[in-house]
């Protein structure tokens, strides 16, 4: 059913996914789901999924809605870490919600967005603005990509970082106006130089009084403006909307969307990329409808999907105790991720995270590797509540063989080669030490295995 | 302080050291001989990340345009260290004075490429890839370089990147995984028992994949960090230094970066950044914190390479992936930019003042215009230090600039 691999047909691919038969539609099929639209799931949720369409896991995972109770333990959290000045603590506060939460593509899409509109604690010190801007891009994570991109527009913390809290009339800074079309809205070359200047203008009078908006109105430019082939006395709003009027911008986001969700490498032109842009563009840049029709596509489930993704930290370690019901001390956990390469709320630079190729380098796969070597050593490092012994056999996995063969299902993408799976069956049957602290190390090698780095 | 390679030769000499089993002793057999041949030359590449502002950095002194475009950030006549009758250093750039003084530094003015890009991140990938957009940019310039100079003489670890940030793009390359060290201390494997390592080192070199696939490329990597790793750790614990380098974050990576050179893997590519630069707003106190930064950890870099005897083999080369506007913009600050100068710092550099400073009389969009190509100094960088053919790396001929003192 799939065409070859240099020419991929769009009308196929953004067509809903629609299996026959059982080799189409396995444990495999809904672990790959789970992994992409969340963090990977666990062996009852790949149960209950499995009776599901491809359709129906998609529309159900857009419109997910987070229960009460972690919302209501999410905000006793915010309290407790801005009692405590809190700006190193967000990323435990974040992680908290990625590991408990039941909205999971939200979660995804809110990650997503803080990398596209990054904004980074490093420079913005107060946590109160960060959390502004974050709770502004979970809100439209999946909503109306217009109205987001005016709020964060407007968003403090997102005017300091990018140093246009105080934009003049007399030479007006060119910084915000650049990234909002470089990196924000329409990629990089497709504006000139000259529309740079034209929309920096239109922000003048732009400024953060108080950590609030404000526009001053002494301070902004109302000369007739050039921007793109439009003249007019544009101000700073009128001067967003030309810009998410070019056709350039519902492209632009759909194939970054695409690289996220379905693969790294391997997929490229235009043309594959165009049916979901005319789309989202008709939809009114509506997100929702767009990662749906992404995520429920044939595309989704090919083999130009499957295991072409290289797992963020984020989704190496979230999705390692997410997907073994495992749970941890939150902040040492939070903090390790720093040496991964992803600390939330603190992305190196306003281009967000790269992904890809770049997450992998000698000192984060160690770094990798170290991390699962810690979090496994540590006693309050539990699974489903207890020991990882008891969690296997609570699962009903007999011996080290069905051990590593359910891992593999769980966490894999690609099926394990047959010398590694032999490798730790025997490191559980006959390695030294106590087998609960035998199973902990034999899981913390294989979640350093190259493979597990694929998602 | 002798060289670990010299202690080295002395001790197998008494007869002291066998041969280890990680292929460390023979690396320093090959450095003898590498040195006879000339092929012993270090490069090490400084990334000013963000826009450094040249006309801040090296002041044009005596133009009464700087003054004028700007009101706010110009830095006074009286306060410059001076070049020459027209040029200064930024008064925090101390180091740099010393070491231009010393015959240690070289001044490479109006640098940049035709058709500036003011992109930070495409300006940057056009520095590190010598290619533009619409071009294969896979693989970056020391990329390409470390795939001839492997060519020619295979290193256990011909290049490194220090820091905890992505592999930088210019180190990418087809055939090579560069490692990226964050410090020496952190770069080692935690899982300590025998079984478990050799177990996890069989797992993980296991790959049936495509070379190129991407669980190849995680397989190569994974192979890459568990060797380099434990090599570096079992002959980094000999090294300290006498030499105080600032507690920054650019000291800490050159001092890195000092140890790895003395203790002598072959590595002849180094890579260091420095990120902060993109001065938008109220540069002067940002700007000026950033180069001390810069000139204090490269003194402290050049002393202790003078120390270790290691000064006329290594070259240190500082660039950044764009200048600034001339004028200051209201936030107190500099927008993107184009020329801007690159640095060489070195006992063989060719010292003092490379080329002349752009005209603040002849802009192009408010901007300096650039006279000397980027990939002039990388060709000069190539051929003249680590005899490379720089036509091979660059993909096209560029007139290399003098960047050597010629013997």
């Amino acid at each position: 059913m799939n065409p070859a691999s240099n020419s991929i047909d769009p009308e196929w691919a953004w067509a809903p996914y629609e299996p026959t038969g059982a080799e189409d539609w396995s444990l495999a099929h809904v672990a790959h789901f789970h992994r992409r639209a969340g963090f990977g799931a666990n062996w009852q949720t790949l149960q209950e999924s499995l009776p599901l369409s491809p359709v129906t896991l998609a529309t159900q995972a857009v419109s997910q809605v987070e229960s009460a109770e972690v919302e209501s333990s999410s905000q006793a959290l915010v309290t407790s870490i801005l009692a405590a000045g809190g700006l190193n603590q967000l990323p435990a506060w974040w992680i908290h919600r990625l590991l408990q939460g039941s909205a999971t593509l939200r979660e995804k899409m809110t990650i997503f967005w803080h990398g596209h509109f990054a904004t980074s604690g490093a420079k913005v010190r107060d946590p109160q603005l960060l959390l502004r801007q974050n709770r502004l891009l979970r809100e439209h994570a999946l909503g109306d990509f217009a109205a987001m991109v005016h709020e964060v527009s407007k968003d403090p913390a997102m005017l300091m970082y990018l140093d246009s809290d105080s934009n003049r009339k007399v030479h007006p800074n060119e910084n915000f106006a650049r990234e909002l079309m470089e990196l924000f809205t329409l990629g990089e070359g497709r504006y000139s130089e000259q529309d740079i200047r034209e929309l920096a203008r239109c922000f003048t009078g732009w400024e953060v009084r108080r950590n609030e908006y404000r526009f001053n109105p002494y301070q902004h430019d109302d000369g007739t403006k050039r921007l793109f082939d439009q003249r007019g006395q544009f101000g700073g709003e009128q001067g967003v909307d030309i810009v998410l009027d070019r056709e350039d911008c519902p492209r632009f986001i759909a194939g970054k969307l695409v690289r996220y969700f379905v693969a790294d490498e391997g997929l490229s032109g235009e043309e594959l990329i165009e049916p979901l842009a005319v789309e989202f563009r008709e939809s009114g840049l509506q997100i929702a409808p767009l990662v749906q029709r992404i995520l429920s596509s044939n595309l989704f489930y090919s083999e130009h999907a499957r295991a072409r993704k290289f797992r963020s930290p984020i989704e190496f370690a979230v999705g390692f105790l997410r997907t073994l019901d495992g749970s941890t001390n939150l902040i040492g956990f939070s903090n390790s991720l720093k040496d991964l390469g992803q600390l939330l709320f603190f992305p190196p630079n306003v281009k967000g995270w790269n992904g890809g190729r770049e997450w992998i380098n000698s000192s984060t796969l160690l770094a990798r590797a170290n991390m699962m070597h810690d979090l496994l050593a540590r006693s309050e490092t539990r699974f489903g509540g207890g020991d990882l012994q008891e969690y296997c056999d609570s699962q009903g996995w007999a011996d080290p063989e069905e051990v590593v063969d359910r891992l593999s299902t769980l966490l894999l993408a690609l099926p394990l080669n047959s010398e590694a799976s032999t490798e730790l069956t025997q490191l559980l049957e006959s390695g030294s030490g106590d087998p609960e602290k035998r199973l902990r190390r034999a899981l913390a090698l294989f979640v350093s295995l190259p493979v597990y780095q694929l998602a | 302080m002798l060289s670990n390679r010299r202690e080295f030769l002395q001790l197998a000499a008494a007869g002291a050291v066998t041969l280890g089993a990680q292929g460390l002793a023979p690396a320093f057999l090959r450095a003898a001989a590498r040195e006879a041949s000339g092929q012993n030359n270090v490069l090490v590449v400084i990334q000013m990340s963000g826009g450094n502002d040249g006309l801040n950095t090296v002041v044009p002194f005596a133009e009464d345009r700087y003054y004028k475009a700007r009101p706010k950030l110009a830095i006074a006549k009286n306060d410059v260290l001076k070049i020459d009758k027209r040029l200064g250093f930024n008064p925090v750039l101390r180091g740099f004075a010393d070491l231009l003084e010393a015959g240690h530094l070289g001044i490479v003015q109006g640098v940049g490429y035709p058709n500036p890009n003011r992109s930070h991140f495409e300006s940057m990938d056009i520095w590190h890839t010598c290619h533009r957009r619409s071009e294969d940019r896979n693989e970056g310039w020391l990329g390409r370089t470390v795939d001839q100079l492997q060519h020619a003489e295979r290193q256990e670890i011909p290049g490194v990147h220090v820091g905890n940030d992505r592999l930088p793009l210019a180190l990418f390359s087809r055939s090579h995984r560069i490692p990226s060290i964050q410090s020496m201390d952190q770069f080692h494997l935690k899982a300590k028992e025998e079984e478990s390592m050799q177990a996890f080192r069989r797992m993980a070199s296991q790959s049936t994949d495509s070379e190129g696939s991407m669980l190849d490329f995680l397989t190569t990597s994974t192979v890459t960090a568990l060797d380099v790793s434990q090599q570096i750790q079992e002959s980094i614990k000999s090294q300290s230094t006498a030499v105080d380098y600032p507690q920054t974050g650019l000291g800490r990576k050159l001092r890195s970066i000092s140890q790895l050179i003395s203790a002598d893997f072959g590595t002849r590519i180094f890579y260091a950044e420095i990120d902060g630069f993109d001065t938008h707003a109220l540069q002067a106190a940002a700007h000026t914190g950033l180069l001390r930064e810069l000139g204090e950890a490269v003194s402290a870099f050049v002393e202790d390479l003078t120390a270790t005897g290691n000064l006329d083999r290594v070259t240190t080369v500082c660039f950044s992936e764009f200048g600034r506007r001339v004028a200051e913009n209201a936030s107190e600050g500099t927008d993107h930019g184009t020329a801007a100068p690159m640095f060489l710092i070195g006992g063989q550099v060719q010292s003092g003042l490379i080329g002349k400073h752009p005209s603040l009389d002849d802009l192009e969009q408010g901007d300096l215009k650039f006279h000397t190509d980027f990939r002039q100094v990388y060709a000069g960088l190539l051929q003249q230090w680590l005899k490379c053919d720089s036509e091979k790396v660059l993909g096209e001929h560029f007139d290399p600039v003098s960047v050597i003192r010629k013997a």
